[in-house]
């Protein structure tokens, strides 16, 4: 790679933990996977955790730290992202064909990280505990999911467990302080705050929202970076209700459609969204506390198996009710 | 999607009605004699199957003389309050200068005399007694015994299935007009198909017209089952005017559809069909409850679920449904199937440009679509250097990277209206 194409790479990839020396936080995590370099000795491994706070970029850390550089380029790791391949199949059949060869000068098994285990079925999982047995001679297991209750009790007892934590607010805030000194960037104390507040703890997003706000500006202060939130997130949720509460349903559909099937949005990020909106909408407490209940039930049912648009439409419609009354 | 050829194409003058001449020409006549303030009836009742030009030789004469079009529907009919304040006011306007020229059009009477309460006819034909305005009334079946009042006081219409000449005719102007090939075989096939409903074949040839410049025969061939629409048409007819929870169910109940073909027709007409916000949201609410039952029953093989769901969707929506809108409202296709349609194109870009991302990122490609791509999409668009890097990078196509570099530049709000939102956020 070119180093200006490195210099103009996504940040969250230019900063990317190269080592685990570089890992923000974790430390007893770090600890326990240096005493594994050491010994060479992999389990397989489960790491759990809130989102953006390093788990993948650990793996990865650690993958180049034991097999060198090339790690990825050599095939002694491979990443799979359960979320993208649900089909145990498609996992079975990948696993095969990737620790069926030993690479030359290995440590005679390879590492395959398993990403959103989480989201694989309890099917899956029981058919990928029989994966992980047949293969653990030439093939260790990271799995990587936010919940590890999620994960069958059965897999767990096969993986030592990594709990990673959130990350300290003062220790974000240094990391975004270090890249900004490194881009250039002048950036004030009231700026990092939002951006952490925004972040809610996470790293990824938070690197995101400081590269997105040094486009706008080298000299970053809170008014650039409310520029950016506005752009990425909460503007629109706060247009479905008022294009609800205003009574224009089918506009109001139609943005909810971009959201979901566009956009790509997960409904329960929406929802989540939607909540956090609800406090503040102009109706009365009485009204509110009434949606909040039917918010929780249509997350309820979308939990269910329920249809997330029609479940919505039903919460969005009680608005449109409550916004005709006032 | 484009516009619907049957509304593209309906007739604008009364010459360019298809067939039947004979009806057509007592029609004018009775129109005439109304012009001349000497109506030979108060009422005509054009009758026949569907498809065959009754309720378009009305608009195409209204258009054509300058009248305006005051439509009632059935089912308005049953609610006398709403039923005087449409046409009620309407009929009883003498138009003396002749400034305003106004014709009533009643669709679907005979669907009045199915119903169980009778209000609705006598009320009609109170209004026909006392109109001063021509009443045009369409029905398929004019023939049963309740509706002999209303057809005593009426000029009696026939209207006969057209001619498979007659349509073939119509669907080659059109072909012209859409500059579409299509072999007199095809649409010989097609006018045959359609048992003389010129309005099923001009949808059909629309169906199959659809990204293609040339139709032949064996188009025609693959088209599915012709009724299917209309008998979709059918239930929601009276899923959404039942009064009770029996005949709401009963609407589904023969029906060749699949219960989630309807239910996507349920949930996106309600809307259309239901004015008032707190029905709406009382519908809504059934919808809701069916749809988790459905859901369930297919996830998990519990069918037994779906007696739950088909009430709810159905009888819960009619229940809800207590105030009706001003006029007709036609039911519409499902909005749902319009909006994947016109953002497939996008959609499609934005999934393999998130896959791309996912790929050297180490991301699912939800999470890159939902984590990144609005970001990268905000640098791309004010950093041009940044946008060439990432395509690279991420070997974006031409039209990838223009459409994340291009598009949302000027949607950014100004930072003072963010900055209020965010401190109330915070509160």
């Amino acid at each position: 790679m070119s180093i200006e194409l490195v210099e103009t790479l996504p940040w969250v990839e230019k900063y990317r933990p190269k080592s685990l020396e570089e890992i923000i936080d974790q430390e007893e995590v770090v600890n326990s996977l240096r005493n594994v370099l050491k010994t060479k000795a992999v389990p397989h491994m489960l790491f759990a955790g809130p989102p953006g706070v390093g788990k993948t970029a650990t793996a990865h850390a650690f993958a180049r730290d034991l097999f060198g550089e090339r790690y990825l380029e050599d095939g002694h790791f491979m990443e799979i992202n359960a979320s993208d391949e649900r089909g145990i199949q498609t996992i079975r059949e990948k696993v095969k064909m990737f620790a069926r060869q030993i690479p030359m000068g290995g440590l005679g098994f390879k590492i395959l990280l398993l990403d959103e285990s989480d989201q694989l079925t309890d099917d899956a999982q029981h058919a990928f505990r029989r994966v992980m047995e047949q293969y653990s001679a030439t093939c260790r297991f990271i799995l990587v999911a936010n919940y590890s209750n999620r994960i069958i009790e059965p897999i767990q007892s096969r993986c030592a467990v990594f709990r990673f934590k959130p990350l300290v607010k003062k220790h974000i805030i240094e990391h975004l302080r270090r890249i900004a000194e490194k881009e250039g960037l002048e950036i004030d104390d009231q700026a990092l705050e939002v951006i952490y507040d925004f972040s809610e703890g996470d790293m990824r997003k938070a690197i995101n929202t400081l590269q997105a706000s040094a486009s706008i500006s080298k000299k970053i202060d809170e008014k650039v970076v409310y520029q950016v939130m506005g752009y990425v997130s909460r503007g629109e949720v706060r247009r479905v209700l008022e294009l609800a509460l205003g009574g224009k349903f089918s506009e109001m559909r139609d943005e909810v459609r971009r959201i979901l099937y566009v956009q790509g949005i997960m409904p329960s990020d929406l929802i989540s969204a939607i909540y956090r909106e609800l406090f503040y909408l102009d109706l009365s407490e009485e009204d509110k506390l009434e949606l909040l209940d039917l918010l929780g039930e249509v997350d309820y049912r979308i939990s269910e198996g329920a249809t997330p648009e029609v479940q919505l439409m039903a919460f969005l419609a009680k608005i449109a009710a409550k916004g005709k009354k006032r | 999607m484009t516009e619907l050829w049957v509304e593209k194409y309906r007739p604008k003058k009364v010459s360019e009605v298809v067939g039947n001449k004979e009806s057509i020409k007592a029609f004018l006549d009775w129109m005439k004699s109304w012009e001349l303030g000497k109506p030979l009836k108060k009422a005509a009742l054009l009758y026949g199957p569907a498809g065959v030009g009754k309720t378009s030789l009305v608009l195409a004469y209204a258009r054509e003389h300058g009248y305006d079009v005051v439509e009632v529907n059935a089912s308005d009919w049953r609610n006398e309050e709403r039923m005087k304040a449409i046409v009620g006011e309407s009929s009883l306007q003498a138009t003396l200068d002749g400034s305003v020229k106004k014709i009533i059009l009643v669709d679907e009477v005979d669907g009045i005399a199915g119903k169980e309460d009778a209000g609705g006819l006598s009320a009609l034909r109170k209004i026909i007694d006392e109109s001063r305005i021509p009443i045009a009334m369409v029905a398929n079946n004019p023939w049963n015994p309740r509706l002999a009042s209303i057809r005593e006081r009426s000029l009696m219409l026939g209207f006969r299935r057209l001619k498979k000449l007659e349509i073939v005719k119509r669907l080659k102007e059109i072909c012209a007009k859409e500059g579409i090939k299509a072999s007199d075989k095809a649409l010989k096939a097609l006018a045959e198909r359609s048992e003389g409903d010129l309005r099923s074949a001009i949808n059909d040839l629309q169906a199959i017209a659809s990204g293609r410049k040339t139709i032949g025969e064996k188009d025609v061939e693959a088209l599915g089952e012709r009724n299917r629409v209309r008998e979709i048409f059918d239930a929601l007819r009276i899923i959404f005017n039942t009064k009770s929870l029996r005949g709401a169910r009963a609407a589904l109940e023969g029906l060749e559809v699949d219960l989630d073909t309807i239910y996507t027709w349920l949930v996106d007409n309600a809307p259309l069909q239901i004015p008032d916000a707190d029905d709406l949201a009382d519908a809504f609410e059934a919808l809701a409850k069916a749809d988790l039952f459905l859901s369930k029953a297919s996830r998990e093989q519990k069918w037994k679920l779906t007696r739950y769901a088909i009430p709810l969707m159905t009888g819960g929506v009619a229940l809800a449904r207590r105030h009706k809108p001003e006029g007709f409202v036609k039911f519409e296709f499902p909005s749902k199937i319009r909006f994947m349609q016109k953002t497939k194109a996008e959609r499609e870009l934005r999934l393999s440009i998130a896959s791309k991302i996912a790929e050297k990122l180490h991301l699912s490609t939800a999470k890159a679509m939902k984590e990144m791509l609005p970001y990268l999409s905000f640098i791309a668009s004010r950093d041009e250097r940044f946008a060439e890097a990432i395509s690279k990078y991420f070997e974006l196509t031409p039209a990838e990277i223009s459409y994340l570099a291009g598009k949302e530049k000027k949607e950014v709000k100004p930072a003072a209206k963010r900055k209020k939102a965010a401190r109330r956020k915070k509160g």
